[in-house]
Parts: structure tokens; sequence; C-alpha cells
């Protein structure tokens, strides 16, 4: 390889002089190839493209063919246009309340991101730029919570929310049993990226507030909240959509009920217990693409955001 | 909050004279202090939801399970690790800790060893593949911001909706993957796939490691790619002027920059693939994949609160082990 593109020059100029003999097209292909390796990665490359494009986009479009495709027919890789039934994405809605779910999800979602984008934002100021002793420790305890599994909060929690420890305090079925848990646990991850964003802000416009009379916290609220709107945005969009795709604290703190804040991961296992006694695959699947929608809207528009959130937030440490 | 303008007039009513009063009071606090009200709110939540259960959870730990009326039996202190771990319980729990044979059965039917099995192939594979997908996405070409979403969409996807994609596609009247005993789909004859594989054990957990490995290698892509982009420019072109091939380069300047970032991304998805459990429960049933998580929620359903608790605690300190066999690594491969 490393000596065909040192002459990769003197290649080009002699296959010019040679005489074309009858080859293949992918002989002739190779022929380049060995006098000219940069062909060779590009065609590597494209190909891993492709092969990464099918194997994430397959599972969806399986679903989609899934879901399309009537209970009698059976399924094809391209099924024909006419045989197939959309009305499934309404059958969702009459089977089950999915429509609450969904809200259910959004709501928690929505009301978590609140939460910890305020109490981040506090946490984050005093960590990125105040000096104070303490500071290390403590942040080394808040990421310290992020290697638990959620199973070793999972019994003291249930017992209080039940009312088992404090009387008559009792948030099981209730979107208070979510969004705790929720806004702890994924607190951590904010407190970083926005310890980074707002540790970047100079001090001067800072000074520059505090000296025309803003007080401590309106200078934490009105310059350097705004001046890290991408950080804020960041860590909003980490959090909603870690907590629209939870699962265990989704499951285990209510009844599974759509009038008991159940979010959509009640919604889909209630779809696919029922599926046991009545096949409803199409329905499951067609559920299944509904409640990504939210989610890959978010991924389209603020991909940006995701891919820097993630990297500073997790090379952090 | 209250930020609201304060034009520097002297305070009139007694509502403003409150908020005055507050607002000098903060005013006056030293840096540490003010340090200390700001954090106030946040550990109050992490106290209450975060802290007090991780120790309540370990004090539950230390006391006998109860098959009566009360929620624990007596104080046995740390009789259940002793009884977990040595196996003596296993009996007792919906599936065992260890593995009770050495079988391939009996590995997949343990909480530990389902857990390591799936925790290191997923994490191994993951890695190989961000790895690749990071060098795709490091190139410049038209459409590269499409490619970006699409790998970065089965990421962004709930767990339930992962969980119910492998579900449907591995049911056996379904999908195109598994066949009837009449009629075997390509991996039957293969002989890779049981024609009910979400109701066998170690096929359960390989198909749960392929939609983990569809899922998160979005995210260890784009950490290596993060670590991929720091890298200054001109060091290839000094590796190019000294004669280094495309692979020599990869070799001697890509691989030991990026090193340390690999290490990183491996360590949170280690850490969150040993906590697998909803992806496992939406595919097969945590009965069928005992996953160490899978197990805290069973004992727990069988009111051994006791046993539960340990296994969780258990849980984290496998974690524990795993971050710090990382953090050795790191600290050594940094010198």
């Amino acid at each position: 390889m490393s000596d065909g593109s040192t002459r990769s020059d003197g290649g080009v100029q002699s296959d010019r002089h040679e005489p074309e003999l009858t080859r293949g097209p992918f002989q002739r292909w190779v022929q380049k190839s060995i006098k000219d390796p940069k062909r060779v990665y590009r065609a590597m490359f494209y190909v891993a493209t492709l092969f990464f494009l099918v194997t994430t986009l397959f599972p969806f479009y399986f679903l989609l063919v899934l879901a399309v495709t009537p209970d009698t027919g059976s399924l094809a890789v391209l099924p024909q246009l006419s045989t197939l039934e959309f009305g499934v994405f309404l059958d969702v809605f009459d089977r089950i309340n999915f429509l609450r779910y969904m809200l259910n999800s959004v709501v928690l979602a929505l009301s978590t991101t609140a939460i910890v984008l305020f109490l981040a934002s506090l946490a984050g100021y005093v960590f990125g730029r105040l000096e104070f002793p303490g500071r290390q420790p403590l942040m080394l305890l808040i990421l310290a919570i992020s290697y638990f599994p959620p199973a070793a909060f999972f019994v003291p929690l249930y017992q209080l929310f039940t009312g088992n420890v404090v009387n008559g305090l009792s948030l099981y079925n209730t979107p208070g049993a979510m969004i705790l848990p929720f806004s702890s646990l994924f607190m951590p991850l904010s407190i970083f990226i926005l310890t980074t964003f707002y540790g970047q802000i100079p001090d001067g416009l800072e000074d520059a507030a505090r000296v025309e009379g803003t007080t401590r916290l309106g200078a934490l609220f009105r310059v350097i909240v705004p001046l890290s709107a991408p950080g804020v945005a960041t860590a909003g969009v980490l959090t909603f959509i870690a907590v629209y795709n939870e699962f265990f604290f989704s499951q285990l703190m209510n009844n599974g009920q759509p009038e008991n804040w159940a979010p959509i991961v009640g919604g889909l296992l209630s779809l696919q217990r029922a599926g046991q006694f009545e096949v409803t695959y199409g329905v499951m699947a067609a559920g299944s693409i509904i409640a990504v929608i939210p989610v890959a809207i978010l991924v389209v528009v603020a991909q940006e955001k995701i891919v820097s959130g993630l990297t500073s937030g997790a090379l952090k440490e | 909050m209250s930020t609201e303008h304060r034009t520097g007039d002297a305070p009139e009513s007694g509502d403003r004279g409150l908020y005055a009063s507050v607002v000098s009071w903060m005013e006056n606090l030293s840096e540490t202090q003010y340090a200390y009200l700001l954090l106030t709110p946040a550990f109050l939540l992490l106290g209450a939801i975060a802290f007090w259960p991780l120790l309540s959870t370990f004090r539950l730990s230390m006391f006998a399970d109860s098959f009566g009326q009360a929620s624990v039996g007596n104080f046995i202190g740390l009789g259940n690790y002793v009884a977990i771990i040595t196996g003596e319980r296993s009996a007792l729990l919906p599936s065992p800790f260890l593995p009770e044979a050495l079988t391939t059965r009996a590995f997949f039917n343990s909480a530990l060893a389902v857990t390591v099995i799936f925790t290191v192939i997923s994490v191994f594979f993951e890695t190989i593949i961000g790895f690749v997908q990071a060098l795709v996405l490091d190139q410049e070409f038209r459409g590269r911001r499409w490619v970006r979403v699409a790998i970065i969409l089965p990421w962004a996807i709930p767990i339930v909706v992962q969980g119910m994609i492998f579900y449907l596609m591995f049911q056996p009247n379904i999908g195109f993957l598994v066949g009837t005993s009449d009629n075997p789909a390509f991996l039957n004859q293969l002989g890779l796939l049981s024609t009910t594989p979400l109701a066998n054990a170690q096929d359960a957990t390989m198909i749960a490691i392929v939609a983990d490995v569809w899922k998160t290698t979005a995210f260890m892509a784009l950490l290596i790619l993060a670590g991929m982009q720091s890298i200054d420019r001109g060091l290839y072109d000094v590796a190019k002027v000294a004669g280094a091939s495309a692979w020599q380069r990869f070799k001697y300047v890509t691989f030991p920059i990026i090193l340390p970032t690999v290490m990183v991304a491996m360590l949170f998805r280690t850490i969150q693939a040993m906590r697998v459990y909803g992806l496992i429960e939406t595919v097969s049933g945590c009965t069928t994949v005992p996953s160490l998580s899978c197990l805290v929620v069973t004992t727990f359903n069988n009111r051994m609160l006791g046993s539960s608790a340990t296994i969780a605690f258990i849980t984290a300190a496998i974690i524990a082990v795993a971050v710090s066999v990382y953090i050795v690594g790191y600290v050594r491969g940094g010198q």
C-alpha cells in the first residue's frame, strides 16, 4: 500500500501508454485500484456507509411493513402497495388510550426537564464559576450517583411512594413518583454539561452586570444562562430524550393504567400482553412507530446539540 | 425565581421590604456561603431521592427475608451477601445468582453469568462497530448530516420500542427470521436459532445483545468521533512527510490519541450494560433471561426484600469493580 501511494503519479501516466486489453469492468477497476489505493478506501467507505444505513434503518422499515400488512397477509420484504392497510395507526388509539399514554410521557419528560434545568443551572453555576472548599468532593459525590443501577434505589423509593415510610405520603400512580427519581438520576449529566458551559463565560461579563446593579441571582439568570443558551438547550434535549426513553421507573412506579400517569412503556406493554390472547402484532408495530415520532423529530432538529452534549458531558468526568 | 428588576429605588411596601432584605442578605454572603446556598435545592433532591434510598437499600440488605406479615425479618448483618454469593440462597431465588453447573444452560440461567456475558459481548461489538462508524462520520461527504441522523436514531428511541422491535422480529409466526420446524428460516438452518428463540435463554440473550448493539453503538461512535476530531491535523501531515502509509498513520497517530476516549466510552457503556432490565423485560421477559437488575425486581415481587436489596448492592459493587478496572487501565495508559 505504501509504495502504491508514493508512485501514484507515475501510475496514472503509464496507464495511458498501456494498450487497452479486453478486460471486464471489475478487472479494470481492480487494475486502477492497484495503481491508486485511494479508490479502494473510497469504495470501502461507500460500502461501510451503505451497510450502516441498512442496519440502522432496517428495523424501522420492518416495523412499518409489519404495521401496514393486514393480519391475514404474509410479510414480504417489498410488499405490494395495494394490499396495505394504513387504518392500523388509528386502531392503536381505539384499542387503548394511546393518546393519553403519549401525553403522559411528554408531560413527564417536559416537567422533569424543567426541574433538572433549574436545579442544574444553580449547581452548574456554582461548580463552573465559584471557588469554595468542598467543590471537588461534592462533584465526585454527584458523579458517584450515576454509577449506581436504578435497581439500587428501587425498593426504598417504592416503599416511600406507596406510603410505607411516611404515612399519608403516597405518590404511587402519580406523576411525582416518576418525576422525582427521573430528576435526581438524570440531573448529574446536566450538571456536568452546564458546569462546562457556564465556566466558559468570561468573568468580565458577569462583573459588568453586577456593577450595573444586578443581583447575584439576576446575573446568573439574565447574563450567564442566556449566554450559554446552546448549553442549556443541549442539557434540555438530552434530559427530555432520557426521560422519554426511560424504562425502569416508568414501568415500576405506576400500575400501567393511562389514568394513573403510565407513560408509553405502559401502553406498549399492555398491547404486548393483550397480544397473548389475540394476535395484534400489527397494532404493536404501529404503536411503536407512533411512539418514536417525537424523538425522531427531535433528533433531526437537534442532532448537533445531541452530539455536542453527549461528548462534552461524557468526556468531562 | 425572584429575579425581577430592582431599579435602585428604596423599598416601599412590606412585600418589597422582604424582597430587598432577602437580596441584601444574599449579596452579603461570602462566596462559600453563596455556593452552598445555591447547591441546597439540588442536594435536597439528591439526598431524598438518591442518597437516602442507597443507604436504606444497604440497611435493608442486612435483614433476613420475611415470608410473614412484617416486611423484613431479623437483622443478620452480612448474612444475605454470604448466602447469595456462595449460592446457598439460589434455590429460593426466582433464578440462581451463580451458575449451578458448568453447562452452557446453567450459565444462561444464572443472573451473574448472563449479565457478564451480555455486557462483555455487547460492549466488545459496540466498540468495534462504533469505531468503524466514527471513521465513516469523520469523512467529509454530501449527505453526512443524514447519515449521522440515521446512525443516532436507534440511540434516541425508547427502550420499550427497541425491545418491541426485536420481540416482533424474532416472534415465530410473523418475522422471516424465525421459521417453524417444517419450514426453517435461514438462521434456523444454520443452527443459530431455535424455532422459539424468545423462550430459550441462550437465544434470547443473543437477541438482546444484537438489540443492544443496534441501539447503543451510536453512543460509542459519537464519543470516538469527538476524540478523532480533536486530533491536530498537523500530526498527519508530519506523518505523511515521514512516509507513513495510511495504516501506519492510523496505528501510530490516530489510535494512541483516541485510546483514552475509547476507554471512557467503554466504561460508560459497561456501566449501562450491567444494569440492563427494560430491554430484556420487553424482548423475552425476566424469567427467560435473568439479568441482575431483573433479579432485583423478581425477588422484590416475591416479597424477598432483604435478598432484593442485597442483589442490588452486589450489582452496584460489580459495577464499581468494573469502573476501577477501567480507571487503573486509564491511569496506566496515561503514563
